[in-house]
């Protein structure tokens, strides 16, 4: 067993693809990652809820990000994955589930290599996003994931310019 | 504070509670010996356990009233109003006790002396009081008394280091009443006899309210070179009993010695004779039967929740190995499936009922809150209860009990007339307010019923308007200006109490219901009454269901809610005239549901028509297909779904894919309304 402590001050984030953009979440948010099974949809529901599936004997929710964040919708594919998130909803830790495009790599970044979130000049709301990684080239951003979760009815792009932005590319 | 404290904190918790009640009914009947001799006996064993935990402030402070009841007991005093009213207090007292550090609170403090003082004033006065009946009860007089049976066979040179184990025994004698027997056999002739050893072994009985390790104690410097035996034989005084005392006596000078087979048996004879009158006095004194036959344990809430954690873990496993034993067709496998599906559900079903607890259980506070709130607003209430054995799972009951206090309140506070008032008014000098409870289909009804003044509509249309809530000219209908009370920071109150009128009013008590699932619903009708109705469902983890299909997904209902089934072409469905279809020459509203949950696809060509009860109703709910029946392990959908109202969770199948937990009242009422 890791111990949580050892946990909280490792410097590993996974990276994750939504739509043209790479992400990272840091790995003590992250409980495991399923492949894409077929989700129970519950009936009036807004359609970035996309229902519960069964993790193991539990009921867990799952949330389209890239529908609730308003970004161009994609077909799913044999890539998409489910993250399965602890993330704190009001006062409690709970678990979530979250769909995205594909999962690359874990990395391990050093606090000090994260830059902070530039507020002008980017598509992305800075408020869901604590920091900024270079690595190989390719701009990460770091999501605020708790703070993604509890925004009810928030999007993560700046509305205008971002969605245009994405697709133009 | 160490384990035991906390301990004793909930065993006094209890006992306090007791108490209460106790001391409730004795006012009701001063002259029920039976009673008297409860609050004594529960005065009592918190003196003892507070002394011994190290609560000295309420052993202290039960001791004198303990006194006083004693003498209540015994006939040298009398009950008073007085005497109540000071008991009464004492026993909120107690219960603040709890905290060790309690009196150093200036308030507590003051409130202990003036109480402490009060009662010594009883006590003194209590010479003059004329005595109200003869205690002609011996039965339960024995208090927390033991019988022990000691065996103690000294080694043969005890006397060598200057021990004398008479003194033992002697010692033994002052702990309480003692019937010694001196076993002799090993005493030599006289010719072999050596005067500094000792030859002699006892055999006490004694009756003590010590316990066990106070007798040890005796024993504490020859234990380790002497034969000991020290065993509890009963809960209560045998040699009080004459034939018991005859009994050993005979077998006494018969054998020169017991062996603890005998005396068992010989105990066991006399409870059975204890017993056989105790339920004749249970038979004159129903009150506290309760207490006496059943007996129960104390086991804490979290090992209940791991226990229906672990059944419903069983039933969704139980419900794999049907699925696989039905696909694969093992015939051997056939009938042991069977049987443990059958066991599981008697399991699950027990284990259901142990977090149950009658209503009963909070009904003894609010019985206190009107003695309490009447005296002081000076009216005159009776407050009638029915139903005080339907139970409640304990989640719903911790859920329930503020709502409930604060609704009485407010009848207490608003409904109920001055006495005057009400006798200008016609009706009889004591108000009355009703709790019923009872079982309605897969609910739990509470209602609390007051005849006093009802609810003035039109202070109440015109508070409204005061508050901007409602436009001056618009048209309500009065159900619907009284539903305005639930609204939050609404309170007509003239004037402000300490007991309601803080704007925290009817809002609260709403939230409070809708967290645990319920509903509530207002009645008032003007110089007649005002009605509360509380509407709970039996939320229980493990539901009976009826597995439905829909498009892609299965459903699962209630099966208590499901009337019956009727199989339909799709046709009838969809030319129906206003959602509506003869069934057995009944016009049956229904749901068509596959259209109410925007489901794609195309129905199939037969439909399930499912009837439902609905309040007094039957309501068609139409579905692709029916399964069958389903023990279904409510899951929680999650936080993200935590405004979901129709679906009432989740539950996994068989073949490890999940349904979803149709609550068909919120449904029908949702589309009722949209409709």
């Amino acid at each position: 067993m890791i111990n949580d402590d050892i946990l909280q001050t490792t410097n590993s984030y996974l990276t994750f693809q939504l739509g043209d953009e790479r992400f990272a979440v840091h790995v003590s948010k992250l409980l495991n990652i399923l492949e894409l099974i077929p989700i129970t949809k519950v009936p009036k529901s807004p359609d970035y809820l996309k229902g519960v599936i069964n993790l193991r004997g539990s009921v867990l929710g799952v949330m389209d990000i890239k529908m609730k964040f308003n970004f161009p919708i994609t077909e799913y594919t044999k890539e998409t994955c489910i993250l399965v998130l602890e993330v704190l909803i009001g006062d409690d830790f709970t678990e979530v589930g979250a769909i995205v495009d594909s999962v690359h790599d874990v990395i391990e970044i050093d606090e000090k290599q994260i830059l902070p979130p530039l507020s002008v000049g980017i598509k992305f709301k800075s408020d869901f996003i604590t920091g900024v990684i270079k690595y190989k080239d390719k701009f990460i951003m770091v999501l605020d994931i708790d703070k993604m979760f509890n925004a009810e009815q928030t999007k993560i792009a700046n509305d205008d310019t971002a969605t245009e932005a994405i697709t133009v590319k | 504070m160490d384990n035991f404290q906390k301990k004793f904190v909930e065993e006094a918790t209890d006992l306090i509670n007791n108490l209460e009640e106790a001391v409730l009914a004795l006012e009701k009947d001063i002259s029920n010996n039976e009673l008297i001799g409860e609050v004594f006996r529960i005065m009592h064993s918190l003196k003892g356990g507070g002394g011994m935990f190290g609560f000295d402030d309420i052993s202290n402070f039960t001791h004198n009233l303990e006194t006083i009841y004693d003498e209540v007991r015994t006939g040298g005093l009398k009950i008073t109003d007085d005497l109540m009213s000071i008991t009464f207090s004492s026993v909120d007292h107690l219960r603040s006790l709890l905290d060790p550090d309690a009196l150093k609170d200036p308030q507590i403090n003051k409130n202990n002396e003036i109480l402490l003082s009060s009662v010594e004033a009883i006590l003194k006065g209590s010479g003059t009081e004329i005595p109200i009946a003869e205690a002609e009860e011996e039965l339960d007089q024995d208090g927390d008394k033991q019988t022990i049976y000691i065996y103690f066979a000294p080694n043969e040179s005890i006397m060598d280091n200057g021990t004398n184990p008479l003194y033992l025994i002697d010692e033994l004698c002052t702990l309480g009443e003692t019937k010694v027997f001196p076993r002799t056999a090993k005493v030599p002739l006289l010719s072999r006899f050596n005067y500094s050893k000792c030859y002699t072994a006892w055999e006490v009985f004694l009756v003590s309210s010590e316990n066990i390790n106070d007798i040890h104690d005796v024993f504490i410097f020859v234990e380790d070179d002497s034969e000991l035996e020290i065993t509890k034989v009963a809960d209560f005084d045998v040699l009080a009993n004459e034939g018991f005392n005859e009994k050993i006596q005979s077998l006494y000078s018969e054998k020169n010695h017991f062996d603890s087979a005998v005396i068992t048996s010989l105990v066991n004879d006399l409870l059975e004779e204890k017993k056989s009158r105790m339920v004749n006095v249970n038979e004159k004194l129903k009150i506290f039967t309760k207490e006496n036959v059943i007996s129960s344990i104390r086991v804490s809430s979290d090992k209940i929740d791991h226990l229906m954690n672990l059944v419903s873990e069983l039933v969704t496993t139980q419900a794999s190995l049907s699925l696989y034993v039905e696909e694969n067709q093992v015939y051997a496998l056939n009938q042991l499936s069977e049987n443990i599906e059958n066991i599981t559900r008697q399991l699950r079903d027990t284990a259901f009922s142990i977090s149950l607890i009658p209503i009963e259980s909070m009904l003894t506070r609010f019985h206190r809150l009107i003695r309490d709130l009447s005296s002081e607003f000076n009216k005159n209430i009776d407050f009638i209860t029915e139903g005080a054995e339907t139970e409640l799972d304990k989640t719903l009951i911790q859920g329930l009990t503020d709502p409930l206090m604060h609704i009485i309140r407010n009848s207490v506070d608003h409904g109920i007339e001055p006495e005057q008032e009400r006798i200008d008014a016609g009706k009889t000098p004591q108000g009355m307010i009703y709790f019923k409870a009872f079982y309605s289909g897969a609910s739990v009804v509470i209602k609390i019923q007051d005849d006093g003044r009802g609810i003035d509509i039109n202070k109440v249309r015109q508070k409204a308007i005061e508050k901007e809530l409602i436009l001056p000219d618009a048209k309500y209908t009065n159900k619907e200006i009284l539903d305005l009370i639930f609204i939050p920071g609404f309170s007509t109150a003239k004037n402000i109490t300490d007991i309601s009128g803080r704007g925290v009013g009817m809002d609260v008590v709403k939230r409070k219901v809708d967290e645990i699932r319920g509903t509530v619903d207002l009645e008032s009708k003007e110089n007649i009454g005002t009605t509360i109705t509380i509407k709970l469902p039996l939320t229980l983890s493990i539901i009976d269901g009826l597995l439905v299909v829909i498009g892609d997904t299965k459903y699962v209902m209630p099966l208590n809610l499901v009337d019956k089934i009727y199989a339909y072409e799709k046709e009838q469905f969809s030319n129906a005239f206003n959602n509506i279809i003869v069934v057995d020459g009944e016009q049956i509203p229904f749901y068509y549901l596959r259209k109410e949950f925007d489901i794609p696809g195309e129905p199939l060509d037969i439909e399930q028509l499912v009837l439902v009860k609905y309040e007094e109703k039957r309501i068609g709910l139409v579905v692709d297909s029916v399964v069958g029946e389903y023990q279904a392990v409510l899951k929680p959908l999650g936080k993200l779904y935590k405004n979901h109202e129709i679906i009432s969770g989740a539950t996994i199948l068989g073949d490890g894919t999940i349904a979803l937990v149709l609550d068909t009242n919120k449904i029908i009422n949702e589309f009722s309304f949209k409709n």
